[in-house]
């Protein structure tokens, strides 16, 4: 295993000919593969507004399109540099691709990029409004797991995990028309600076919304898988 | 740049393939028994020197002991890995090996990875011999379901062998790419390989853009140890059985015999794919014969659960891949396994339509290997292949947990980045274990690499680290460190948990070429003296007929004296003059060959060899 050899700083000049770097994939003097300025964020890659909406065809052609410039079966025969940065390069794609066409990824990393979410950030506190039923589903699958050693009957308590569980997977798909709602608001409120001053208080309310569902979000779906294990 | 061959380096057999400049089509490439198969089985001769594919096959009978098969199972696992192997393999493991297996032949020990070297050498002489030119870069395949410790210990038979291997390609992907070729089919396809020891489902996404063709893998996933020797198995272990109990022999302490039956078997198996019924008729050592009868019913019984266990893999991928079976609009059958009619049939039931079978269930990963050669030979012009890694890769927690990184089915390249910081004060290393698998504790994945980060000695939290794991896309793990503070980038040396390192692969290399220098040196004498035999008389016979008499005396005088300089070059022992000799003879007789022909077709035969006509 070696290390991917990549340099440290956004470049303002081709690395190969010295020219001045336009912020294109290729030197427009040399045609060598550039590396990415480090502001360039997943959207802005793709050349999109930073909005959540993402018309998931033309994506996909983007992503195609810069599958066929960037991927390392180009560049076999090059020089370990450009070797190096097409790897450096198509990951980064890939990477990006991946966030972008889960919706859920993508309100995560656009709020990772806005400072309003940090990396790995899970709130595990139940949501107030859901404390009751949480307790009930951890008392069953107490229950359950005791059953399951003291070997007894484990039908009926099955039957009531099941239920609560479609009941939570329910609730999951409350949030996730919320998240959609939230999300179309963020995308309108993007719009209508169109060029203007940002809403900025506008902007960090909603941020704040998005982020609240996706915490209870991410504790439901925990939730849910939970139960599906041990009703296994 | 020199020419990039494609190797299926498989668990019964191996391959290697080219692109016929003629026909731009993929061609497998024969070796001296006519064969395109290369039997994966390696044998260590008495006097030291090694033997590679039929030859090797066939002292399996008369030296079991010297002789090993389906090594490809044992690739970059632990001996703790192959326990089940053990019981079902006549493997010889050196009972000191433990993170890499050392394999006895002999009175020699080899690991996996130096073994296939000898595989990969023996397809690296068949093809320097058939295109007359040296191959030093390979695309090798791989199955799809390879973890990391098994795709770098192939890397390493390469380097072993001497033998650069720009891609690893997986198995699946490579015979979607020769099938797509053929087909010229768009849309979703499922590749349902089952070898000699692995099975791999992959499903595709074949798309046309105004660039080209783009092979996207939406999903793949699998099962290593699994396939036609599982099979194997199972009826030596069922006929054993039988022979003990109808004759009281036990034939599992004579490896002598043990492979006598499995061969037998093995014919048996291949019968049963077109016939319902065989006879076996099986010499005992005790001078008895065991008399059996195998039906196609029997046998699907025998095999159900095998066939069974293939159908979870591909479940899973179609889930992964979000699509139902009813939208997969191509399904394609890889590996000799699948020609048996249970598979086929439980593939066509479960997909709702007849899977492709036009192409040679052998050659199709050695064929499609040699398009991705030939993409990567010229540059990405009209063919892209975007893959994906089969396993998440994940980071060792608090806990013992893992923390997923990059989850499977992610297209390579792929990365991730992590932040790292110290605890205590002047805290001047940071643990990290990198896993592969979908499990959540650390125990139950595979383990990649242990690595500390070095870090300067400083106040808690102050240090910052961005570690930067990246899958290139041969599906092997790079890492690679920043410092936050300065900027400043680290390489790290990562010692694979399952791997070998660099310094031994130096050594293996070294030992190899003096194996094989010296081996490669007198079998190429021996093919250009026998290739010498068939051109020289081929040229006296040309001679002496009438059609001869068109040639100039000038050429009659240069056909003469290559000929005497081709006599004299193969008395002696460089391989080298005797081949450059006998192109020399193969030209200068270029138009003796074609007044041969008839004159209305010798223009379409301009550049024949003698010897063809």
């Amino acid at each position: 295993m070696t290390a991917p050899t990549t340099s440290t700083n956004p470049p303002l000049v081709c690395w190969s000919c010295h020219e001045r770097a336009l912020g294109t994939h290729f030197c427009a003097s040399c045609g060598k593969l550039q590396q990415i300025p480090h502001a360039l964020d997943y959207f802005a890659l793709f050349e999109l507004p930073k909005k959540l909406w993402i018309e998931m065809g033309a994506l996909e052609q983007k992503f195609l399109q810069l599958s066929w410039k960037l991927h390392p079966d180009n560049f076999v025969n090059a020089s370990e540099t450009e070797r190096g940065l097409s790897l450096k390069r198509s990951s980064e794609l890939n990477d990006a691709y991946r966030v972008l066409r889960e919706p859920v990824a993508r309100v995560e990393y656009l709020l990772a990029t806005e400072g309003a979410r940090k990396e790995g950030e899970h709130k595990q506190q139940a949501p107030p409004e859901l404390l009751e039923e949480v307790f009930e589903l951890n008392e069953s699958l107490d229950e359950l797991r005791e059953t399951k050693s003291a070997g007894g009957d484990l039908a009926a308590l099955k039957v009531r995990l099941e239920t609560a569980a479609s009941n939570f997977q329910q609730k999951l798909k409350e949030v996730d028309a919320e998240l959609f709602q939230a999300a179309a608001q963020w995308d309108t409120a993007v719009d209508a600076e169109s060029g203007g001053a940002k809403n900025q208080p506008e902007r960090d309310a909603i941020k704040k919304q998005l982020n609240e569902l996706l915490n209870r979000r991410s504790y439901i779906r925990n939730l849910v898988v939970n139960v599906q294990k041990e009703i296994l | 740049m020199s020419r990039i061959v494609g190797i299926d380096l498989g668990t019964t057999n191996s391959l290697v393939a080219y692109i016929d400049p003629q026909t731009k089509e993929p061609k497998c490439i024969p070796g001296p028994y006519g064969s395109t198969l290369c039997p994966s089985v390696v044998s260590l001769d008495a006097d030291g020197s090694i033997v590679v594919g039929e030859a090797a096959r066939r002292r399996l009978l008369t030296q079991p002991e010297r002789t090993i098969y389906s090594v490809k199972r044992l690739m970059g696992r632990g001996s703790a890995d192959v326990q089940t192997e053990l019981k079902l393999f006549p493997f010889r493991i050196d009972p000191n090996s433990k993170n890499v297996i050392r394999v006895q032949l002999g009175d020699k020990h080899f690991t996996p990875p130096e073994i296939s070297a000898f595989i990969l050498r023996e397809l690296k002489n068949w093809a320097e011999a058939f295109l007359g030119e040296t191959v030093e870069r390979a695309v090798v395949t791989v199955p799809a379901y390879f973890n990391d410790a098994q795709r770098q210990a192939t890397k390493d038979a390469g380097k072993i062998a001497g033998l650069e291997i720009v891609r690893l390609v997986n198995e699946p992907t490579a015979a979607a790419l020769a099938y797509g070729l053929h087909e010229k089919q768009r849309g979703h396809v499922a590749v349902y390989d089952l070898g000699g020891g692995t099975f791999d489902i992959s499903v595709l996404k074949l798309i046309s853009t105004s660039e080209g063709d783009i092979y996207q893998v939406l999903a793949t996933n699998g099962d290593t140890p699994l396939g036609g020797d599982d099979i194997d198995n199972l009826m030596q272990a069922m006929t054993r059985e039988k022979i003990r109990q109808e004759h009281g022999v036990d034939i599992s302490s004579k490896p002598e015999v043990a492979q006598e039956l499995r061969k037998a078997l093995i014919a048996a198996k291949h019968q049963l794919s077109t016939e319902s019924n065989v006879d076996i008729h099986f010499p005992l050592p005790n001078g008895s014969i065991f008399a059996t009868a195998i039906s196609r019913e029997h046998f699907e019984n025998l095999i159900r659960p095998i066939v069974d266990r293939t159908m979870a893999p591909v479940k899973a991928a179609l889930t992964d891949a979000k699509l139902a079976p009813a939208e997969i609009e191509e399904v394609v059958l890889v590996g000799g396994t699948t020609r048996t009619p249970l598979i086929r049939s439980t593939v066509r039931e479960f997909f709702g339509r007849a899977p492709h079978t036009e192409l040679n269930p052998d050659e199709v990963v050695a064929l499609g290997a040699a398009v991705q050669a030939n993409i990567l030979e010229r540059g990405v012009s009209n063919m892209l292949l975007l893959d994906v890694t089969p396993l998440s890769l994940g980071i060792e927690t608090y806990g013992g947990a893992v923390a997923k990184i990059i989850p499977r089915n992610s297209t390579i390249p792929a990365s991730a980045q992590e932040q790292y910081t110290t605890g205590v004060d002047n805290q001047t290393g940071i643990d990290i274990h990198v896993l592969q698998g979908e499990r959540e504790l650390a125990k139950d994945c595979r383990s990649l690499a242990r690595f500390t980060l070095k870090i300067q000695p400083g106040p808690a939290g102050l240090p910052r680290i961005e570690v930067r794991f990246l899958i290139d896309a041969n599906g092997i793990l790079q890492v690679g460190a920043k410092d936050l503070r300065t900027g400043e980038e680290h390489s790290i040396e990562v010692q694979p948990s399952y791997g070998i390192g660099d310094a031994e692969i130096e050594r293996m290399l070294e030992e190899s070429i003096e194996y094989a220098e010296q081996d490669f040196a007198e079998r190429q004498l021996i093919e250009a003296r026998t290739e010498s035999e068939s051109i020289l008389s081929a040229t006296t016979k040309a001679l002496a007929s009438p059609q001869s008499a068109a040639l100039s005396a000038e050429e009659r005088g240069k056909i003469e004296a290559s000929v005497a300089a081709v006599q004299e070059a193969v008395a002696g022992t460089d391989y080298k003059l005797a081949r450059k000799r006998i192109d020399e003879l193969n030209h200068a007789t270029e138009h003796l060959a074609e007044l041969l022909m008839n004159s209305a077709v010798s223009t379409a035969l301009e550049g024949r060899k003698l010897a063809e006509v």
